[in-house]
């Protein structure tokens, strides 16, 4: 009965197959297939043909095939034009500002010397005037002076007149006081007397009263007539003074009109001069912002602070991809006309639109084959427009809206 | 381009629902090459049992020894099967029935038994197998049609739609086509093989059942005399 169970346990064995077996087999056939599609891949990458039959070239009118030395150069070349240009604008300036320097000097001597002039004239009209002002004021005040000695001799005759009257009248007061005295002594005639002598002086005293009146109308009449005719002849001399004065300012007034022109003329000269020297002034500004902004965006595009560069490698990056986008496009588009050599090569040049529709696509170096020429020209005219163009920074659309295309069959690189 | 366009890369770049259907799609194509390598072995052995025992069987050796040699039943497998449930059957129903008929009917009907476990067995998985072949391709496609409308949705959003962009979005959907076509295709393969297989050896099983039918039948012919005499 041994037997039987072992044999039966040996067919068991071996007539079940079990799931771990073709598990491992399975999954080490997946495994297996997964690390060949891994190490295969980029071995058979290479060799991968597609591209090879389409070569479309892209060239633009600038050389662009190398940017970086491109961008040097055009860093160098940028750097070199600055300096030249920094040293012709000192050297401009330099020369201007000589020449301003010396205009300015030359229209400052002359308004010196104009000014000078004009001091001196006016100085001299000045002082003429003065003298005459003063001679008029002098003949004025002798004038007035003659006449008030005029009247003072004739009040301080008058005055002394009356001082004499007074002390004759004082000595003949005090005669009569004497006498009055005398007649108090006397009584009662004296009192007669007195009352008669004092009537008599009172009439005396009213006639002196009258009489001073008198004299002291005549005296102020003499001075009225004396001021009068100061007056009259201050106000001749002023008459007269005043029409020298008006001559005077007539003249002067012609002369300073005369100065007046030529200070205008000379005004409006040296106007003229700031105004064209403003001019020029501002021309220059104007020419150095200019100069300066164009060296600025020249900098922003080739050197300039980091975002100037980013920005500007951007725009080349996007100008890059602009190149792929087309010559893919356009490669995409080529249908090769069948029977053309590896080497024929055409070259086609394509002007673009503003907007990337193709405006005018020509042959510049024929290969020879018209078929081969007309497919190159097909293919750009399929694969148009480039809309991409409008995606460019517009500072380099510019740039790419011509270009060369050569077109080139065959496995060749 | 080699690193992006790699299909490692394209399967850890792609959107879940691709990858849901990779991993399905990948699990699929295990299982599907587990039963694919389970078959083969079951039915080569069952091939190399069958050639064996019909070897043993037509050696002339005598059938009681046959059947006492051959292990319990429900351990035996392919025509041994069939004739130790066909030879037991005939053994039991001899004292009760003189009858041939009846005694060929049990056996017969027994043996049909027999063999439909073994068709059974034999067939085991093979369906699964069927349904990888015939579902992957779809699921890869619905993978491929999903990571396409992706590709779509975010192109819409790009602001220039190249082949440059497109392409690694299509290239990553077509993944999932592909792995569905790679675990339908030996599936296919191997569907059809197995049960190609599978059916010659149940031919071969229902050819010995009628052989051993017809040897039992002879055996009953004279039977039935000795019964009657």
């Amino acid at each position: 009965m041994a037997k039987p169970q072992r044999r039966k346990t040996l067919k068991r064995s071996a007539g079940r197959v079990g799931y771990g077996l073709p598990t491992v087999l399975a999954v080490a056939l997946h495994l297996g297939i997964l690390v060949i599609s891994v190490i295969k891949w980029p071995s058979s990458e290479p060799e991968a043909p597609n591209n090879a039959i389409v070569q479309a070239t892209l060239i633009s009118t600038e050389t662009r095939t190398d940017q970086a030395q491109q961008a040097a150069e055009a860093r160098t070349r940028a750097a070199e034009r600055q300096a030249q240009e920094e040293a012709e604008r000192q050297a401009q300036e330099e020369a201007e500002r000589q020449a301003r320097e010396a205009a300015e000097q030359q229209a400052a001597e002359e308004a010196e010397r104009q000014a000078a002039e004009q001091q001196a004239q006016q100085e001299a009209e000045q002082q003429a005037r003065e003298e005459a002002a003063e001679q008029a004021q002098a003949e004025a005040e002798r004038r007035a002076a003659e006449a008030e000695a005029a009247a003072q001799r004739k009040a301080e005759e008058e005055a002394e007149r009356e001082a004499a009257r007074q002390q004759a009248e004082q000595e003949r007061q005090a005669e009569a006081e004497r006498r009055r005295q005398e007649e108090a002594a006397r009584q009662q005639e004296a009192e007669r007397q007195a009352r008669e002598e004092a009537e008599q002086k009172a009439r005396e005293e009213a006639e002196q009263q009258a009489r001073e009146e008198a004299e002291r109308k005549a005296q102020e009449e003499a001075e009225r007539q004396a001021r009068e005719a100061a007056e009259q002849q201050a106000r001749e001399e002023a008459e007269r003074k005043a029409q020298e004065e008006a001559e005077r300012q007539a003249r002067e007034a012609a002369e300073q009109k005369a100065r007046e022109e030529a200070e205008r003329q000379a005004r409006q000269e040296a106007e003229r001069k700031a105004q064209e020297e403003a001019e020029r002034q501002a021309r220059e500004a104007a020419e150095q912002k200019a100069r300066e902004e164009a060296e600025r965006q020249l900098q922003r595009i080739i050197e300039g602070d980091s975002s100037a560069v980013s920005n500007a490698e951007q725009g080349n990056e996007a100008a890059n991809g602009f190149i792929q986008l087309v010559r893919r496009a356009v490669e995409q588009a080529w249908v090769i006309p069948p029977n053309v050599g590896d080497g024929t090569t055409a070259e086609v040049q394509v002007r673009l639109g503003p907007s990337g529709e193709v405006f005018a696509a020509t042959v510049t170096r024929s290969s020879g084959n018209a078929a081969f020429d007309n497919s190159a020209i097909q293919a750009v005219e399929s694969a148009a427009p480039f809309t991409e163009l409008r995606d460019l920074p517009s500072g380099v659309q510019r740039d790419y809206r011509q270009f060369n295309l050569r077109f080139r069959p065959g496995d060749i690189r | 381009m080699n690193d992006s366009m790699s299909i490692p890369h394209l399967i850890m770049n792609a959107s879940g629902v691709v990858q849901f259907v990779m991993l399905l799609l990948m699990i699929g194509s295990v299982l599907s090459w587990i039963v694919v390598f389970q078959r083969s072995f079951v039915m080569r052995r069952a091939r190399k049992a069958h050639r064996a025992f019909e070897d043993r069987f037509w050696s002339g050796v005598d059938l009681n020894e046959l059947y006492r040699d051959a292990p319990a039943e429900g351990e035996t497998q392919g025509a041994e099967h069939i004739f130790r449930a066909g030879f037991r059957e005939f053994n039991r129903l001899m004292p009760k029935t003189r009858s041939p008929q009846a005694i060929l009917d049990g056996v017969q009907r027994s043996m049909r038994v027999a063999w439909s476990r073994e068709e059974e067995r034999l067939n085991l998985h093979l369906v699964f197998l069927a349904t990888v072949a015939s579902a992957s391709p779809y699921i890869g496609l619905f993978g491929t049609v999903w990571g396409i409308m992706g590709s779509f949705q975010s192109l819409s959003m790009a602001q220039q739609a190249t082949l440059a962009t497109v392409a690694p979005w299509i290239a990553e959907a077509l993944v999932a086509t592909a792995m569905g076509l790679f675990a339908a295709i030996p599936a296919v393969i191997f569907y059809n093989r197995l049960s190609a297989e599978s059916s010659r050896l149940l031919g071969k099983y229902e050819d010995f059942a009628e052989e051993f039918h017809s040897i039992l039948h002879r055996n009953l012919q004279g039977r039935p005399d000795a019964g009657a005499a």
